[in-house]
């Protein structure tokens, strides 16, 4: 692409950005936001359908001028055609996409056709890569993936992402941007080979594992990763919900992932280690919380708070927001 | 996939130049046939094209070939040559996605072309059809992953040209035309047919006897003149030099003035295109409607250029007519001229009989007596004559056709001084009962004469009339400047065929008046027919552009419904419209709701509808789900539904 196109691009992004304000998703694509422009191709079509044109005037050929205007309107059917291929298409991706650093960062499409035709050669495009959805038939949805390897830890925010055809004869491109926030979280890479402070703190009163059984503290709802042998059994076998025990050790004495405790160390080395020993703990079914400078996550469990955690980890003065 | 793709743009590629066989040097086609091939080879192994150097030196090569053959690259023959060659050069090279877009483009070009050179209503059709397959080897090679199978990329290239036709329709029915070309057309005579030449030498007419060709037809609005005035005017040929008969480039001035007498004829003429520019006009053309058109000296019709292609002219034509002034000097003088020392037995002759008939009627009469009285034959097939034709003709073989006859007559009246000239043309004709017209045909061309006669002016003789019929010789089924042919002979024994062959011509006649001959002046009739008064190109345009948007329109509203889902059956269509009906009370059914519960909640807001509206959702729930048998038919629900309304 040229530099004078690429200028153009960037003018036209910020201003479709402006012209449709932010898209909440899932969305589907009205014909108020699909652009078409001809394709090299299809400019080349233009003027040899011209010369052609010519040619049958000055042979006064009617014959002649019957080819040119079918294959002329020939071409503006497939304009409309398309047009139609992305009119109506639904859209639908995660905005929030979590991974580490050296991995990828994947963020999953859905196209949904509900319409009576076929969509195809549907590419999706973002700052991070182009992928293609070959053929979304109808009343179907095709998923498509698109893996953005990332190498640093930090926040990665791309502001829209486009579909764009040029289906049915490459004379035409049709594209649509989407003004939807797709953001990417890299925690660091999980690295390090110290041990959680609770451990080298070495009280001696007991592992982490055997502490959790002590007091029984009352019952409350099972939730998936929760060891089968903490199952209130009897409970269940009356007819009731499915229920787990809890002790008050587990609630009582949290560990503290601490920044502190890892004094001089490199930054990005001791985050590597924190967020090695997040995902351990996690693994390990125990409350954890988190200490940083100037932030503190409260002890807690479960996907959703390591995944807080972890983010946390990633953004912690990154400044990468791209 | 790639050796596919090659073999289907190599095969579109070749159904395009069949049309150009027989226009194309043999050389050219050998070397298209050639590259391709190698190149399908190469591909069939999974190899690439072969290295870039040599492909530019053979492109060169070629190219330089093609300049030296046609000395220009200007104009039909040429041009298409030259695409042919670049396509088939093309195909060597054939390799990435562009190359075969640009194939594809030189495809159209060359189908283009080959209607430029033709009439022919099949070949619009093949051009047709193998645009559609190119466009459809189009979508296939464009597709960025695995293309479907064939026939559903010809169904979608043939919905595609379907949805096309009308926008097509309205362009070609209004888009302006020019009434002159742009740049001249460098003729190439690839149209023309045979037909009669500015010269005739003994035995010409013979080989047009034998052609089937139309050379064109006739209409007439007015009453149909009687056989004896049926004589279409073409080439006067007044310069002899004793073997060939040539017209004389002094005709060119303006025709002496010509008082018509008798009835007025008006008639269109649907003109074949051929390579010269006169126009075949009824004795005595008064009135054309032909661009540029002129009356020579000689009362023959000229345009500027040659025939192109078919035109359509309106003619006004007076059976019989008197000269207003005296024969001009120059025009005697020519008329009157004879090749010194040729045919001097003929000149003998002439002065015996002008000894004892001093009177030019008279002599002109004895003259035909003489072909009629003396053993003279009609024949296609007569035999060969050296440079003393006429005395040849008129005292040792006394064989001869309408040429023969109208040479020695006017030889003979020259010899008397009597001013005379041949004039070739066409006669007689077929009348197609079928659309009301008359075919004329090669096979009807004759030659005749025209002699002056003071007080009288030009007079038309036609020798060949006077032989006896007994004398005349069927054997090659000809005329006697009636409406006998070799055609029409075979028609009298087998009516069906000669039917057959009317009706078709009925047909050709339509495409071509109704599709070739479009032009400016139908364009007006069409607005005419919409009621525009004075239709000017300015109200064309405008016409065009209305009709465009219209139809654009119900181009964006066809591809927009095929998006909708295929509605489905009648009873759901009816429960829709049901819910509409709600919607638009105020009360629209939510997704979740099956007909049951909306009825329900209906019932509870508006109990005033209540009793309705369960009853409806209760049938529908019966239709759908329920009872084997309904109390009520899926009609009779979608009528209450259409009755009920939401007060």
């Amino acid at each position: 692409m040229s530099r004078l196109a690429q200028i153009a691009t960037v003018f036209f992004r910020s201003w479709s950005a402006r012209r449709h304000g932010r898209d909440s998703l899932p969305i589907t694509i009205n014909r108020r936001r699909i652009y078409i422009l001809p394709t090299r191709f299809g400019l080349t079509l233009a003027v040899t359908l011209f010369g052609m044109l010519l040619a049958a005037l000055n042979y006064n050929s009617n014959l002649g001028l019957a080819l040119v205007f079918l294959l002329a309107s020939a071409a503006l059917v497939a304009m409309h055609h398309c047009h139609r291929n992305l009119l109506g298409l639904s859209v639908d991706v995660n905005p929030e996409a979590d991974t580490f650093a050296g991995a990828e960062a994947r963020f999953d499409f859905t196209l949904s056709n509900e319409s009576a035709v076929d969509r195809c050669d549907i590419e999706i495009r973002c700052a991070a890569g182009t992928q293609l959805a070959s053929n979304v038939a109808p009343g179907t949805q095709q998923w498509v993936t698109l893996a953005m390897p990332v190498t640093r830890r930090g926040v990665i925010r791309l502001k829209q992402f486009e579909l764009r055809s040029r289906y049915p004869f490459g004379w035409f491109r049709a594209w649509t941007y989407v003004q939807a926030e797709l953001t990417a979280f890299v925690a660091p890479e999980p690295r390090g080979l110290r041990m959680p402070p609770c451990i080298v703190a070495g009280d001696g009163v007991a592992l982490p594992e055997s502490r959790g059984d002590e007091d029984f503290a009352g019952l409350r709802a099972y939730e998936p990763g929760i060891p089968l042998k903490h199952m209130a059994w009897k409970v269940l076998a009356r007819g009731g919900e499915a229920v787990v025990r809890s002790y008050s050790s587990q609630s009582a004495q949290p560990e503290w992932l601490e920044w502190s405790s890892l004094d001089g160390m490199e930054k990005e080395a001791r985050l590597s280690q924190m967020c090695r020993w997040v995902i351990n703990t996690e693994a390990a079914h125990r409350r954890y919380g988190l200490r940083l400078p100037g932030i503190k996550i409260a002890p807690a469990r479960g996907p959703a708070h390591c995944c807080a955690c972890l983010r946390v980890l990633a953004q912690f003065e990154s400044g990468t927001d791209r | 996939m790639n050796f596919e793709r090659q073999l289907w743009i190599s095969g579109c590629l070749a159904l395009a130049l069949i049309p150009h066989l027989g226009a194309l040097p043999f050389w050219v086609l050998v070397t298209i046939g050639a590259s391709g091939g190698i190149r399908l080879l190469l591909a069939a192994r999974g190899r690439d094209a072969p290295p870039r150097v040599l492909r530019l030196l053979l492109s060169a090569l070629a190219i330089g070939l093609l300049f030296l053959h046609y000395r220009t690259f200007n104009g039909l023959a040429a041009g298409t040559a030259l695409l042919s060659l670049v396509a088939g050069l093309k195909l060597l090279e054939t390799q990435t996605r562009r190359d075969l877009f640009v194939t594809a483009l030189i495809i159209y070009f060359l189908s283009l072309a080959a209607l430029l050179a033709t009439d022919s209503f099949w070949l619009l059709g093949y051009t047709m059809g193998v645009c559609w397959l190119t466009t459809a080897t189009l979508l296939r090679s464009t597709r960025a992953t695995v293309a479907p199978d064939w026939h559903q990329s010809l169904r979608y290239a043939a919905r595609i040209l379907a949805q096309a036709l009308p926008l097509a329709l309205v362009l070609w029915l209004l888009f302006p035309r020019f009434s002159a070309p742009l740049w001249p057309i460098s003729n190439d005579g690839h149209r023309a047919g045979s037909g009669l030449s500015d010269a005739m030498s003994p035995g010409d007419i013979s080989e047009l006897a034998l052609s089937d060709e139309v050379a064109f037809r006739v209409h007439f609005i007015s009453t149909v003149p009687p056989p004896r005035e049926r004589y279409w005017r073409g080439p006067v040929l007044s310069e002899f030099d004793g073997h060939t008969w040539r017209a004389s480039d002094q005709a060119l001035g303006g025709a002496p003035v010509l008082l018509t007498q008798g009835p007025a004829y008006r008639y269109t003429i649907g003109l074949e295109p051929h390579r010269h520019n006169w126009i075949y006009a009824l004795d005595w053309p008064t009135r054309w409607d032909l661009p540029g058109g002129i009356l020579t000296a000689d009362y023959l019709l000229i345009q500027p250029g040659p025939v192109s292609h078919p035109i359509n002219i309106l003619l006004t034509s007076y059976g019989q007519s008197h000269a207003a002034g005296p024969l001009s000097q120059m025009l005697r003088r020519r008329d009157t001229e004879l090749p010194l020392g040729r045919n001097p037995r003929t000149q003998r002759l002439s002065m015996e009989l002008r000894r004892s008939h001093r009177d030019d009627l008279d002599y002109v009469r004895s003259v035909l007596d003489m072909f009629r009285q003396q053993a003279f034959f009609y024949t296609l097939s007569p035999p060969k004559l050296a440079d003393n034709s006429v005395d040849e003709f008129l005292f040792d073989t006394k064989r001869g056709f309408c040429g023969h006859y109208a040479s020695a007559f006017a030889a003979l009246m020259r010899a008397a001084g009597i001013p005379a000239r041949v004039v070739t043309g066409y006669q007689g004709g077929t009348f197609n009962r079928f659309a009301d017209y008359w075919i004329l045909r090669q096979s009807d061309a004759h030659a005749w004469d025209e002699i002056w006669i003071e007080s009288q002016g030009w007079l038309r003789i036609d020798p060949t009339a006077s032989i006896a019929p007994e004398r005349v010789e069927h054997d090659l089924g000809d005329t006697v400047g009636a409406d006998e042919t070799l055609v029409s002979r075979w028609q009298h024994r087998t009516a069906w065929f000669a039917d057959t062959r009317l009706r078709f011509d009925a047909l050709e006649q339509l495409w071509r008046d109704r599709v070739l001959n479009f032009n400016q002046g139908s364009q007006e009739k069409l607005l005419g027919l919409l009621l525009i008064r004075a239709p000017d190109t300015q109200k064309l345009v405008l016409v065009l552009s209305a009709c465009l948007s219209l139809v654009l329109c119900w181009l964006t509203w066809v591809v927009r419904r095929e998006l909708k889902p295929r509605t489905r059956d009648e009873l759901s269509r009816a429960f829709e419209r049901l819910c509409t009906k709600l919607a638009a009370a105020g009360m629209p059914r939510s997704g979740h709701e099956g007909a049951e519960a909306y009825a329900a909640r209906i019932a509870a807001l508006r109990p005033d509808l209540a009793g309705a509206v369960t009853a409806l959702c209760r049938h529908y729930t019966a239709l759908r789900y329920g009872a084997r048998n309904p109390r009520i038919t899926v009609e009779k629900f979608n009528a209450a539904v259409r009755a009920w309304k939401a007060r």
